[in-house]
């Protein structure tokens, strides 16, 4: 019988997108714009969540959510360091990442956590970061990133980067 | 609703990659060995008597298809009959089985083939030459693509997020403590023909394999894998009428979807969707969650990532919160006790995913098969040694986060009485 041999062919599947952030697009027009951090409250009275990332309606009380600015600072409630990881971000590693509950939120926002020294310990639950942002944006979340307090000057005068508002 | 048991188990073994089998191929391959199982035990049946299928089928990318479903029915010969897809995560399996138990309990079919199928490794990375990133970011895009994506969050990023949450809060699990689920899972694999990555390793070999994603190293982790699992299901009557040998009822199916938004969650160290599922299980099969660890033979739970073994442990009832780490650590080498494959109640005997691999659609298929498989005491080499209740589980979770969680619970004839 003759040996098995397979045959294999190079693919891609490719899709292209104009996709619209619909009822989130103020959070990603103000990050881009002016360097807010816009979150949401539910109208509730008796719920009153603060959503970040925002909803425009409210997940808990299904009542609509009102749009409030957030602080630029927070805690870090988990986060990680990554070593190996997929093809779109290979390139990248090693890079930290975590959830980080902004000053008068309810939720955690996961987001990039930038150190000068990014070892675990840096960038540990409970740890208080500040928000770093990209001269140049483009409404997306690669707009911004955390970094530690004590780190964040040293960020800010870096020539790609610069403070929120 | 009818009483539910599986009839027929057909498990493919679990490799790398199959060079010599499409999808569907390997579908038929578990379709005929579940069918010849079937009738080893009792049935004379053939793929035309099964009325119904519930497909396994986690990721269209992997498959490079977006209805790999109907392709595969074409291929098993099940044209017209219905066919329904699931798809919910690493827990695919799980709920695949409990679709496929609903179709058969409500009456909606007499025999119902329950398959998961997975073939991730046609993936390709270009840039550097191997499979593994392209399954990798084939698999990142079940993430939330707004806001979780961009940042690079992974199967691995994810899962590790609720682990340090845990061990934050509780001081466990340990590096060391989530090393003995790889050594206990790679371990039991080597008595196990089917599996992928059958391996005799020590704590310090875990300790010393490559980071992946802090503290998660390359011996935490499962490997994706390719392989089909297919499942049988019969309603009681259909059971006595082809004159089924060894019957295993699923006394208990539970699925909970908890929030995909870690940052959303309460207590981000805890797997709700897995306490929710289990609570639910074990009710449904009449069992005690305070007991369970007493009233089970074995668990062959959810490891892709050892840490997530150690805190099931906790959710699914076995030992109180914030114990899973020192059960296992504190009873390596000591026969009965911890869930080590002579333990008081071994978990994931035939190697789980770190030791088998991760066929995604078909891992919880081939979990419950293989917890089956136990309580028929048709196990082979990684037969636990004894079945005294009667009583297995079967452990899906997956999703972003962790969302997903699915529990079955199977009982063979004692464990029914």
């Amino acid at each position: 019988m003759d040996e098995f041999q397979a045959h294999e062919i190079r693919d891609r599947i490719k899709i292209d997108y104009k996709y619209t952030y619909g009822g989130q697009s103020k959070f990603f027009i103000e990050l881009m714009k002016n360097k807010k951090l816009l979150g949401t409250k539910c109208t509730n009275p008796k719920c009153g969540k603060a959503w970040m990332p925002p909803r425009i309606n409210c997940s808990e009380c299904y009542s609509p959510a009102e749009w409030v600015e957030m602080k630029q600072t927070g805690v870090i409630m988990v986060s990680t360091i990554v070593w190996y990881t997929t093809s779109a971000f290979i390139k990248a590693i090693p890079y930290g990442i975590g959830f980080i509950k902004l000053d008068g939120a309810d939720t955690a926002l996961l987001q990039g956590i930038f150190s000068e020294n990014l070892v675990p310990s840096k960038i540990k639950k409970g740890r208080r970061v500040k928000a770093v942002f990209s001269k140049e944006r483009e409404g997306k979340m690669t707009d911004f990133f955390f970094v530690p307090e004590d780190e964040y000057e040293n960020w800010i005068n870096k020539p790609e980067y610069e403070g929120g508002v | 609703m009818r009483k539910v048991a599986i009839i027929g188990i057909g498990i493919t073994p679990f490799r790398a990659r199959y060079l010599d089998k499409t999808y569907f191929e390997l579908a038929y391959d578990a379709t005929k060995l579940a069918l010849d199982d079937a009738n080893k035990n009792g049935a004379n049946i053939t793929h035309k008597d099964l009325e119904s299928t519930v497909y396994g089928i986690y990721n269209e990318l992997f498959e490079r298809q977006f209805m790999p479903d109907i392709f595969t029915n074409s291929y098993l010969g099940m044209n017209n009959k219905p066919g329904t897809r699931v798809a919910t995560g690493g827990a695919t399996g799980g709920y695949t089985v409990r679709m496929a138990y609903a179709e058969v309990a409500s009456g909606l079919s007499d025999l119902c083939l329950c398959i998961g199928l997975e073939k991730c490794n046609d993936c390709y990375d270009e840039q550097t030459g191997v499979t593994t990133p392209e399954v990798l970011n084939a698999i990142a895009y079940s993430a939330d693509m707004t806001y979780e994506y961009p940042m690079g969050m992974m199967a691995a990023s994810s899962y590790v997020s609720m682990v340090n949450a845990h061990y934050e809060e509780f001081g466990n699990p340990t590096e060391e403590q989530m090393a003995y689920v790889s050594v206990k899972n790679h371990g039991n694999a080597m008595l196990n023909p089917k599996a992928q990555s059958p391996m005799e390793v020590t704590v310090e070999d875990v300790m010393n394999s490559r980071i992946i994603c802090y503290p998660f190293k390359m011996l935490d982790c499962c490997l994706y894998s390719e392989a089909s699992a297919a499942l049988i299901l019969a309603p009681e009557e259909k059971v006595k009428e082809l004159g089924i040998e060894k019957p295993i009822w699923i006394t208990g199916v539970a699925a909970a979807n908890t929030d995909c938004f870690i940052g959303n969650r309460e207590d981000m160290g805890r797997l709700y969707s897995n306490i929710f599922a289990a609570k639910a299980a074990y009710k449904m099969a009449s069992l005690d969650y305070d007991k369970i660890k007493q009233q089970i033979d074995l668990a062959e739970l959810h490891d892709a990532f050892s840490g997530q073994e150690v805190i099931s442990y906790e959710e699914l009832g076995f030992v109180p919160f914030g114990q899973g780490g020192p059960w296992i650590e504190k009873s390596f080498e000591k026969p009965g006790e911890g869930p080590w494959l002579d333990g008081e109640l071994p978990c994931c005997p035939c190697g789980g995913l770190i030791g088998c691999g991760h066929a995604v659609g078909a891992t919880g298929i081939m979990s419950t098969g293989e917890a089956a498989l136990q309580l028929r005491g048709e196990a082979g080499q990684h037969q636990v040694k004894t079945i005294e209740h009667g009583r297995a589980i079967s452990h899906s979770i997956g999703g972003p986060g962790a969302a997903y969680a699915a529990v079955i619970v199977m009982a063979n004839e004692d464990g029914v009485k």
